[in-house]
């Protein structure tokens, strides 16, 4: 473990642009990053909001300090929040999330980040977990808290809109079409705790004295508890402290100063719930004096066509389904934005093709990051100074170690595969409340990432597989993305997915989930899959069972559940082998 | 027929209409329809061509006495009406490519309708001289373009006013088409109830058959299923007040009560067979858009 040898391939991929070392924040927490922004920025636009029919709201970074303000007085003084306290925040992509989000760091809160399509049973484990105190959630959702408040110690639920802090006349519209033809305002639930919208909360907020005590917050000091699932079903809270996310913040700008700038727009259609948008857009650009373009919900991908036509947006950042939806647009793939310098891929592999087709239609790049909620989350990025490397997530950001090692924990020889182990000053303090997950993830400071991955000699990382996900045939290992990638290649095949199963013979055997590709004339059978997989791949790694499927599990933001497939395994073998 | 005050009124409706179509669009939105030119030139054919040719067919088949026939071929010989870029956009359609259709035809009108309906009118044995008024073209194009860049330029200022306008634009296109049906038939009925199958296998199918053989004719010319749609609802919605006025121009008061019943059973039927086809296309674009959404990276031959 102690013999990993701090080799560093990759830095010759830095070129002139970036420098090596990491420049530390000149933040000691985010509340200072906040407020400092919002001074020297204060007449900029910060956020603006896009509805699918174009109407839209801005918020400067003057309004996102002084209603960040309000909010914090409110969780100090209203809810009677202690330092440390955990703020759950339940909310699409809006004006709101941000009043609440830096709200709640001025506080000196613990920010809980809510996928607001949670079901009630995942919000009760995630707030109870966390000891959540107040929630901020989504006019839209609360139809779940009835069950859920009374099971958990919030002591104070905040409602905002879509349209929150939208101009008078598109709010009222937006408000009346939620209300009268989508409906999807459902009534406000009787919950014995008090609830107000959020305007209402600034407004008594305003009332108290600011809170500026947020000096006090160090950078050990815990800022994020972001849950994440795992394989495991149960999901964890990842604990980030304020360094963990301003050193990100500095990692990320290392690699993108060059094209970064205060004029930047970013699309922001990915969840900023989710660590990945949240650092890489809304801090990342927030910090510079850039604007973002929320989105509240990309899909379909038509959502997004009046964001990108009515602003001038510069980056976007997305993951595959997206990138790739985008470009079967006619109004994008026709005339793609001019005024883009680049886009970002995270959140799961981008597909090579999809990269080529980008690169042909927009002449920018798609530059792809790998990262991992555990580590705030950006652990290694494409620069974009170098050649595009097709497949590989690029080389580890400034101030990041990382080793390749085996089941042993002992490195592995140059070029094979080994378990990803990260170290920086972005990896987590742990998981909230679970030194045995803690202890089993993160050793001596090289956080265990699970996925297997291979290095080049110019140190371009290459994501192989999950290491859960191995499926171990006699012996052999098999790494379902390489099936999945020889399936993928079948056109009648839309999408597929491989895990393992018990076999008596063979211990595990592989089985491919496909799903029928629709724009394709012909049927798909079982033994096309097969026939197909015996021409690319060895005997061990073909399918022994092909199971026909209309659609996949899947995440909010795309990525394929192989979990909940492996949990349909389990359940079909329970007791069987 | 509707009033001299229902005529203005309609007028600004479909003004306020057009600054809503106007500002769901930007000027992308043409260079697009540009961008395949021959979208516009197929539907000019599926306009100029086959749509006339339909009326005649029709005319002979069904043995309709001569003034019908002038009345049939005067719809079939129409340029499109500015209803079809509402029903354009309801369907999801190519909105742009609406507008430049109707805009273009409209202008190609002034020569082309005299020429087809003389030819026409030939063959089928009722010639007579008929004047499309230049002045009247004009304040067709001026009705449709001008709100249309006015919307255009209100979104390019504000999006949030322009997205308003918008939604009270098709807010209006609902009112209208409720409001051509609603107030047509009360006063019309008399009518309906006098008038023989055959005419109304002849108003009906001009709309409906156009609109089916301009999606084939412009498929077979490698229309996209969107644009294909878009020219189909352009190909069927003819501008019946069109006919109307030339009508009134080119006949004398004893001759127009005939030439005019088809045209007239014209404008009310087109609204309710629009409705349903848009409602039917509106459903294919949106299951398309969730196709491609969910679709399976392209590969680059």
């Amino acid at each position: 473990m102690n013999n990993i040898a701090p080799d560093r391939p990759w830095l010759a991929a830095y070129g002139s642009d970036i420098s090596p070392m990491l420049a530390p924040s000149p933040y000691a927490n985010l509340a200072e990053l906040v407020q400092d922004a919002c001074t020297k920025f204060a007449r900029n636009k910060a956020f603006t909001c896009v509805v699918p029919n174009g109407m839209s709201g801005t918020h400067t970074f003057a309004q996102v300090g002084k209603l960040s303000d309000e909010f914090a007085s409110f969780l100090r003084h209203e809810c009677g929040l202690k330092r440390g306290a955990r703020v759950a925040v339940q909310l699409p992509n809006g004006l709101a999330y941000p009043v609440a989000a830096f709200g709640a760091f001025k506080a000196g809160c613990v920010l809980v980040n809510t996928n607001p399509l949670y079901t009630a049973s995942e919000m009760t484990h995630q707030f109870n977990d966390a000891g959540v105190e107040v929630l901020v959630i989504s006019d839209m959702f609360t139809d779940k808290l009835a069950e859920v408040i009374p099971q958990t110690g919030i002591r104070h639920v905040v409602l905002a809109g879509v349209p929150e802090f939208f101009p008078r006349v598109p709010e009222f519209i937006i408000r009346s079409v939620q209300k009268v033809w989508t409906r999807s305002l459902p009534p406000l639930p009787k919950l014995g705790v008090p609830v107000l919208r959020i305007r209402e909360a600034l407004r008594k907020g305003r009332a108290h004295p600011k809170v500026t005590d947020w000096d006090v917050l160090k950078p050990n000091d815990l800022a994020l508890l972001q849950y994440t699932g795992g394989t495991t079903g149960v999901a964890k809270g990842a604990m980030l402290s304020h360094g963990n996310i301003l050193a990100n913040l500095e990692q990320v700008r290392a690699m993108g100063s060059h094209h970064m700038t205060g004029k930047d727009c970013v699309l922001t259609a990915l969840p900023v719930y989710h660590i990945f948008a949240f650092t890489a857009n809304l801090m990342t650009f927030f910090a510079l004096g850039a604007r973002n373009i929320l989105v509240p919900s990309p899909r379909p991908v038509q959502n997004i066509q009046r964001a990108l036509e009515n602003y001038p947006v510069t980056w976007i950042t997305g993951v595959n389904t997206l990138f790739n939806g985008l470009m079967n647009e006619e109004w994008f793939a026709a005339y793609p934005p001019k005024t883009l310098t680049a886009a970002i891929a995270g959140g799961t592999a981008l597909h090579g093709a999809v990269a080529e087709r980008w690169q042909k239609i927009t002449g920018t790049r798609v530059a792809e990051g790998y990262g991992l909620t555990e580590s705030s989350p950006l652990v290694t990025f494409n620069p974009l100074e170098q050649p595009m490397r097709a497949g590989s997530i690029g080389v580890p950001v400034p101030g990041t170690e990382v080793a390749l090692v085996d089941d042993n924990a002992d490195p592995v020889d140059d070029g094979q595969p080994g378990e990803l182990l990260v170290k920086g000053p972005q990896i987590m303090l742990g998981y909230w409340n679970r030194p045995d997950d803690t202890a089993k993830t993160v050793q001596n400071g090289w956080l265990f990432t699970g996925d297997v991955a291979t290095m080049d000699e110019d140190g371009y990382l290459r994501i192989v597989d999950r290491k859960k996900d191995m499926v171990l045939v006699s012996g052999f290992n098999v790494y379902p993305n390489e099936v999945e990638d020889c399936l993928a290649k079948l056109p009648t095949v839309l999408e597929a997915a491989v895990v393992g199963t018990p076999d008596a013979k063979s211990g595990e055997a592989v089985r491919a989930y496909v799903v029928r590709n629709p724009d394709q004339p012909d049927e798909l059978t079982k033994q096309d899959v097969i026939a197909h997989c015996r021409k690319y791949l060895a005997a061990y790694k073909v399918p022994r069972s092909v199971i026909i499927r209309d659609e996949l599990p899947k995440s909010p933001i795309g990525k394929i559940l192989r979990k909940d497939l492996k949990a349909e395994v389990r359940a079909e073998f329970a007791g069987k082998v | 027929m509707l009033t001299e005050l229902e005529t203005t009124l309609l007028g600004i409706m479909m003004m306020v209409i057009m600054l809503g179509m106007g500002a769901s669009m930007t000027p992308r939105d043409f260079l697009i329809a540009f961008r395949k030119p021959k979208g516009i030139l197929v539907g000019l054919v599926s306009q100029f061509a086959v749509m006339p040719f339909l009326g005649f067919l029709l005319a002979v088949l069904l043995g309709l006495p001569p003034a019908l026939v002038v009345g049939l071929l005067l719809i079939a010989c129409m340029p499109g009406g500015t209803t079809s870029n509402i029903f354009a956009y309801f369907s999801k359609g190519v909105l742009a490519l609406s507008i430049m259709m109707t805009t273009v035809s409209t202008m190609a009108a002034v020569v082309m309708v005299p020429v087809l309906l003389s030819f026409f009118g030939g063959l089928a044995g009722v010639g007579a001289d008929y004047v499309i008024p230049p002045g009247n073209v004009a304040q067709i194009l001026a009705v449709l373009l001008v709100p249309t860049m006015l919307g255009m330029i209100l979104r390019r200022m504000n999006p949030n006013v322009g997205a308003t306008v918008e939604l009270i634009g098709s807010f209006m296109g609902v009112v209208v088409i409720l409001f051509l049906i609603i107030s047509w038939v009360p006063r019309n009925y008399q009518l309906l109830l006098d008038t023989p199958a055959p005419i109304y296998a002849a108003t009906i199918g001009i709309g409906l058959i156009g609109m089916l053989f301009g999606y084939w004719v412009a498929r077979g010319l490698g229309q996209d299923t969107n644009r294909a749609r878009t020219i189909s609802l352009e190909t069927g919605i003819q501008n019946g007040p069109l006919a109307v006025l030339v009508i009134t121009l080119s006949f004398t008061a004893a001759q127009q009560q005939a030439v005019l019943l088809i045209p007239v059973l014209y404008s009310l039927f087109i609204v309710l067979s629009s409705t349903a086809v848009m409602l039917w296309y509106r459903r294919s674009a949106t299951r398309e858009a969730l196709a491609r959404d969910a679709a399976k990276v392209i590969q680059d031959a």
